[in-house]
């Protein structure tokens, strides 16, 4: 009997054990599709315009260049091959509307005004040629294999991110290596100076930059101070307001743009940064409020009445005794401003105009209806934008999660 | 509460904190005149009246209301929003109960496993609408090059009518990290005392899962349930992106949101775009209270978390 219930139990165990395992491979398999958007993203940013559209797709922005070519040049129809001297070096097979121009070392497998069927070899191509290297202006390259005579038999467009590894001059033949394709960086600095646009995202960032430090400025400043209030003070139609103010987070914004809009038209300040600043000094949003709110009751009263019996006034209290504690929740608001902010799009695509103004969010925007195709680049673009927020969210994660539990609420 | 008489010194104590507890307030007071209060009066009147912005406005009563109805793009957005709605919300709570489930087991790489689930909803906005577009693209996105090797021909998504909602919805299901922290919150909350009664009452894992857990999280399911819809109502950035402010292909992206604001920023509509948002406004506020409605019957409060 005890033998069975032993047995019984650890057959529990097991199972338990083997759930778990399955449990933890399931997530782990999870966690490999919710990180691959971003995996793919960097490496797209990093792709040669030919690893874009590849089946399958590649996933490390690497690739061999090898010299490749069909040295064998055949008669497309039936006809009457006429060989001619094009110019010193250069031949030329014509072969009714269709000409070969060739060197004058390929070997030419048809005599003069001999007749050829279709698919006949008319001629091979060398094998070998020397190596031309040419860098343009814009430090893109042009690999060219030329043979006898100044003859280019194969001509490759390179970035500047592509490795050469044969030197202008060498000797290269068929199934050479020529190049090793590397990351383009360089991705990075067209998507930075797009040509079609009318600004670099230098201008972008700072925009951002400008209105993301004054909004978290303002929604530190004046949702501190409100919580304060919330927390700390008795008064009439406290609870009322409270609930006015937590419901707020339930309207829509559309229902209050239009009229905002035209209040701020009214004031001048369409196609400045003011309507995107300006009303984080007023409150903060509801959510912020909340959340410090929620940390001020967290404080011990007998704090405050210590400071006052010391002879502290209420807003002594507030910036000398209270704030210092709420530091995590105040950098906790700080980041969700930041997100906020950096992430915005509704709100600068509605009163931003002129492009010199545009955010990051705007550019990147207008980026990609200027260069739709060239995902490589797109992906640079965005991944520009992003790297602050990635940055922000490894070292600030704590507090990303502090303040969603204390609140129960995305920032 | 009783009420007795205070000393004259007192009230002035009581005058003076209340006087201090407005002053503290009045920010967000004068910020909600300004910003909320005012321009929610102002919206609800435009919506009776026709206005280019430029001229003033005409009093047209029910006239923006009555378009609506014969309005067959108003009504497509309508359609669309629903249809996003119905199946973000849902897909987007149950997934993100059963990642912080996943999320609340001791292992050793869980935090690493938090941070990956998380980081996706930190990224929303125009970047990662982007990304999308190139995981959507229907020649070499790796979604349908994923769906290639299991042997099905991924559809054309963002260029398909029938498949450019499913696309929104998918997306949105890689931002469940962000809901997932709120629940994760939730089950760190539940008492283990719950949980050992249950085992000594012999229930498994499943009964646990069904008569502990779930009860416990569901008035955080609830506060979450409607702050998901009214912000899957809002639908706007990746759409515009997506589709470049066109909500297409024909009109099957085209969210309420973004009939709002082609209406206001596009066609100067002002009326008519304040009337689709209120539109907008009571279909959340339904929602809203019909779920405050029904919570009773399936929202557990635990004691003092009752008020």
């Amino acid at each position: 009997m005890a033998k069975k219930e032993m047995s019984f139990w650890a057959s529990q165990r097991l199972q338990a054990k083997i759930t778990s395992w399955i449990l933890y491979i399931i997530t782990w398999a999870g966690a490999v599709v919710f990180v691959i958007p971003l995996v793919w993203m960097i490496s797209t940013s990093l792709k040669a315009p030919d690893q874009i559209f590849t089946v399958p797709p590649k996933w490390i922005p690497y690739s061999q260049l090898y010299l490749k070519y069909d040295t064998r040049i055949l008669a497309q129809f039936d006809g009457k091959v006429l060989i001619e001297n094009e110019a010193e070096g250069i031949k030329r097979i014509q072969l009714g509307t269709f000409s070969h121009v060739i060197p004058e070392n390929a070997e030419i497998k048809v005599k003069n005004k001999q007749k050829v069927k279709k698919g006949d070899l008319l001629a091979t191509l060398p094998t070998s040629g020397k190596v031309r290297i040419i860098i343009n202006p814009d430090k893109s390259k042009i690999l060219q294999v030329v043979a006898k005579g100044g003859f280019v038999i194969k001509e490759i467009q390179a970035t500047q991110d592509t490795r050469f590894v044969v030197k202008d001059g060498d000797t290269v033949t068929v199934g050479a290596k020529l190049a090793d394709i590397m990351p383009q960086w360089s991705n990075y600095m067209k998507a930075w100076a797009p040509k079609a646009l009318d600004e670099t995202f230098n201008r972008y960032l700072l925009n951002t930059v400008i209105i993301t430090f004054f909004g978290i400025l303002g929604t530190l400043l004046s949702s501190s101070f409100v919580a304060y209030g919330f927390a700390r003070f008795k008064f009439p139609f406290k609870n009322e307001l409270f609930l006015v103010m937590v419901s707020t987070m339930m309207i829509p914004a559309q229902v209050t743009m239009i009229p905002t809009f035209f209040l701020f038209k009214m004031f001048g300040w369409i196609d400045t940064f003011l309507p995107l600043i300006v009303p984080t000094f007023f409150g903060g949003g509801a959510f912020n409020i909340f959340l410090l709110r929620q940390f001020f009751l967290t404080i011990p009263f007998e704090l405050d009445e210590a400071a006052r019996i010391d002879g502290c006034n209420y807003l002594q209290v507030f910036y000398m005794i209270l704030l210092p504690l709420v530091k995590p929740a105040l950098v906790t608001t700080a980041i969700f401003g930041f997100v906020y902010n950096w992430n915005d799009f509704m709100n600068p695509l509605i009163y931003l105009n002129s492009t010199s103004n545009y955010t990051l969010a705007l550019g990147l925007q207008t980026f990609t209806t200027m260069y739709g195709t060239d995902y490589n680049l797109m992906m640079a673009a965005s991944t520009i934008v992003l790297l602050p927020i990635l940055i922000m969210f490894f070292f600030g994660q704590r507090y990303f999660i502090e303040g969603v539990a204390t609140t129960g609420l995305k920032g | 509460m009783i009420d007795k008489p205070l000393k004259k010194s007192k009230m002035s104590m009581a005058a003076q904190e209340g006087m201090w507890g407005y002053f503290f307030l009045s920010p967000w007071i004068l910020g909600m005149i300004l910003f909320t209060g005012g321009p929610i009066i102002a919206s609800f009147l435009l919506a009776f009246c026709n206005w280019d912005l430029i001229t003033t406005p005409q009093w047209i009563g029910f006239d923006n209301f009555a378009r609506m109805f014969t309005d067959s793009r108003f009504l497509a957005s309508l359609y669309n929003t629903f249809y996003y709605t119905l199946f973000a919300v849902p897909l987007g709570i149950v997934g993100s109960v059963l990642v912080a489930l996943l999320m609340n087991q001791e292992w050793k790489s869980v935090r690493i496993l938090r941070t990956i689930y998380y980081l996706p909803s930190v990224t929303a906005g125009v970047a990662s609408a982007i990304i999308w577009m190139w995981l959507l693209n229907p020649d070499f996105g790796l979604i349908n090059y994923g769906l290639k090797l299991i042997g099905i021909t991924g559809p054309q998504w963002m260029a398909d009518e029938n498949w450019s909602k499913p696309a929104l919805i998918i997306m949105s299901l890689w931002g469940v990290g962000g809901n997932m922290i709120i629940y994760l919150a939730g089950l760190q909350g539940v008492p283990r005392q719950l949980y050992e009664a249950a085992e000594i009452d012999g229930a498994g894992m499943i009964q646990k899962f069904w008569n502990v857990t779930v009860p416990m999280l569901t008035p955080v399911i609830f506060f979450n349930l409607i702050m998901s819809i009214v912000a899957s109502f809002q639908i706007f950035t990746q759409v515009y992106v997506m589709t470049g402010g066109q909500g297409g292909p024909a009109d099957s992206t085209l969210v309420l949101v973004l009939y709002i604001y082609q209406h206001a920023f596009k066609f100067h509509n002002m009326g008519y775009a304040s009337a689709l948002a209120w539109v907008l406004f009571i279909i959340i506020l339904i929602f809203t209270l019909i779920q405050f409605k029904v919570s009773g019957g399936w929202v557990h409060y635990e004691g003092e978390l009752k008020k």
